[in-house]
């Protein structure tokens, strides 16, 4: 053992603690979402600070214990009462997701949730503010299960966020890149990494998360292994970049939506709606057709597998429901196809 | 000479042209620049801005160093790599670096534009054919004690897999003369001229060691018609970590571009002339 080994130690123990600090705040925020929550959660930190104070280690004795936990329960009480916004958004901290959610709003605190359908439930629960979801990618098309659940979820699109997605290959410090032999990414990330991935003679392998493979890389320093993820995630978990912009298109984008119980306040310059259309010759086209006919530019269309034979249709289109041209076209096709239900109307910001 | 199926000259047929992002290496004379090793974002983008301004076409900066003694500086390695794409970045120009090891040529393929195998490494022929496999332009330097045969019998590994893209560089032999680092065997631009279709560039920087020898032997490769020059500049050369008493200043490096144009149009224009 060497003083820099045990510096090495310092850092890690340093970011594992940050984050773990970090976690449980974010859980103690949430509970101000439920009946008596703030009260309860109160109770639970003064117990948190006396079982400090009894399961105090050797070093950290029981007065030191109880202090730093005093010091934690009073941030995390003046976070339940204070009016931060919430967002959640699917893998660990350092995601696609959560910089698109801090494109859209800075200030909000953004929470992370395993997958996709706790985001929905999050955000349909009253659990978090909002919640926000890749929905399209201009490499790997429609971001999985996302469209699925957006078709019988009962929320609002309130924002949307056309972000550009440049991934890095990430590798704990001093790490030799000579002796990467495995990348662990989300499928996705490994998909529109692959040229890279073969030239460098590196096998991919899936991880839930982008960000999550590089916080597992951080804290387990597997040998051989570097991860594919943003540079926001390099510097939230102090590894090092072997190379940045590693996807094989420059054109890598992925398209946002941020989503809430109660549609947006403000007009908004785009909607997106959904619906089923009867199983019929021109079915489809007359729906369109009413768009067509009021002037409407449609900027999506996209079909989601229902039961087989029946397919949802996504259909996003510039303009505002305030609109009454547009108003009177989503009132048409409400007739014309079946189940027409308008996602929202909302700002779309292009970064 | 035998055996070069690919390297060796095909009568009748042009002369290998190598487009390097953008740079025709082979078409007119393509004046490589830039410091021995990079030490610092500062003194890499420094040199990289300044030697640009002079006409230089590509960046030269050694991030992996082959150095006789193990103790003197290795190079900066893969932050190395960073530095020159940050060089490239401000510039725009095309980066050849050294690969040394095996295990980096694909690597090192990720940042630079073309990848240079030195003289000590000419005839490393494991590293020659991953070279090969790596797609790359290759600039192959001549190796300090081989025959012309033998380069071209290594430039000829790296073709047979595939990839027809090498530069070939004199950089100077050893011979009994000490006074000069190297004996620049500038003789090899006609006889590779004559032997192969690659083009062939000359270093004058390694190929004497000595600071007022550069200009002279550049205006003689020049006049011999070579393809190109790599010369070593360094934006404070008494403060380099390696080849310090070789490296030219960006001034005298952008007088000698003047020069190094004017030669080459009367040269141009004395075979023009006889031509017509």
């Amino acid at each position: 053992m060497t003083p820099h080994d045990l510096y090495e130690d310092l850092d890690r123990i340093d970011a594992r603690l940050l984050a773990l600090l970090n976690e449980r705040m974010e859980r103690s925020l949430l509970l101000r979402a439920f009946p008596d929550g703030a009260e309860d959660a109160a109770r639970h930190d003064e117990g948190s600070v006396e079982r400090a104070r009894r399961t105090a280690l050797c070093l950290a004795g029981p007065e030191f214990a109880a202090g730093v936990y005093r010091s934690i329960a009073g941030e995390c009480g003046r976070l339940r009462a204070s009016d931060l916004r919430t967002v959640a958004f699917q893998g660990d901290h350092g995601a696609y997701s959560e910089m698109a959610a801090r494109a859209w709003d800075a200030k909000a605190a953004a929470v992370p949730f395993r997958e996709f359908v706790d985001v929905f439930d999050a955000v349909q629960d009253g659990i978090v503010d909002y919640g926000i979801v890749p929905v399209e990618n201009t490499l790997g098309g429609l971001v999985g299960p996302v469209n699925s659940i957006l078709v019988y979820a009962d929320l609002k699109i309130v924002a949307a966020v056309d972000m550009p997605v440049a991934h890095c290959l990430l590798a704990p410090p001093g790490a030799d890149h000579r002796e990467i032999r495995a990348a662990y990414s989300h499928t996705q990330a490994l998909a529109q990494c692959r040229r890279f991935l073969a030239r460098n003679k590196l096998e991919g392998r899936t991880a839930y998360d982008t960000a999550g493979a590089a916080r597992r890389l951080a804290e387990e320093r597997p040998a051989g292994a570097a991860a594919i993820a943003s540079r926001f995630a390099a510097e939230l978990y102090g590894l090092e970049i072997i190379k940045e912009d590693i996807q094989d298109a420059e054109n890598n984008r992925t398209r946002f939506f941020v989503l809430s119980r109660s549609p947006a306040l403000e007009a908004g310059g785009k909607c997106s709606a959904v619906f089923f259309t009867e199983d019929k010759a021109g079915a489809l086209f007359r729906v369109l057709e009413l768009f067509a006919r009021s002037g409407i530019n449609l900027t999506r269309i996209e079909s989601v597998p229902n039961v087989p034979g029946d397919y949802a249709i996504f259909l996003d289109f510039e303009g505002s429901d305030r609109d009454p041209r547009v108003a009177g076209a989503i009132e048409e096709a409400k007739a014309s196809a079946r189940e027409f239900r308008l996602l929202g109307c909302y700002t779309e910001r292009r970064l | 000479m035998k055996d070069l199926k690919l390297t060796g000259s095909r009568p009748g047929a042009e002369r290998t042209v190598i487009d390097v992002a953008g740079v025709r290496v082979g078409e007119g004379l393509v004046v490589i620049a830039g410091p021995c090793s990079v030490e610092s974002e500062d003194q890499t983008v420094r040199t990289a801005v300044a030697v640009k301004e002079a006409g230089a076409k590509m960046l030269r900066g050694g991030a992996f160093k082959p150095r006789t003694s193990p103790y003197a500086f290795q190079g900066l390695g893969l932050k190395g790599l960073k530095i020159l794409d940050k060089a490239r970045r401000e510039t725009g120009l095309p980066i050849v670096t050294e690969v040394i090891d095996t295990r980096d040529v694909s690597w090192v393929g990720e940042y630079a534009d073309v990848l240079q195998i030195g003289a000590r490494n000419m005839q490393n022929f494991s590293l020659l054919r991953e070279a090969g496999k790596s797609g790359k332009p290759i600039l192959l330097k001549r190796g300090m004690h081989s025959t012309l045969e033998e380069w071209l019998n290594c430039a000829e590994y790296i073709l047979a897999e595939g990839n027809g893209q090498v530069i070939l560089c004199e950089r100077g032999i050893r011979t009994f003369e000490t006074f000069t680092r190297n004996t620049l065997d500038l003789s090899m631009i006609p006889a590779v001229h004559s032997q192969s279709h690659l083009p062939i560039f000359v270093d004058p920087s390694h190929g004497t060691g000595l600071l007022d020898m550069i200009e002279p032997m550049s205006l003689a490769a020049v006049a011999a018609g070579a393809d190109g020059l790599e010369i070593e500049v360094h934006i404070d050369p008494s403060s380099a970590l390696s080849d310090k008493d070789q490296q030219l200043r960006p001034e005298a490096f952008a007088r000698l571009m003047k020069r190094l144009t004017r030669a080459r149009e009367f040269i141009e224009e004395m075979y023009a002339r006889e031509e017509s």
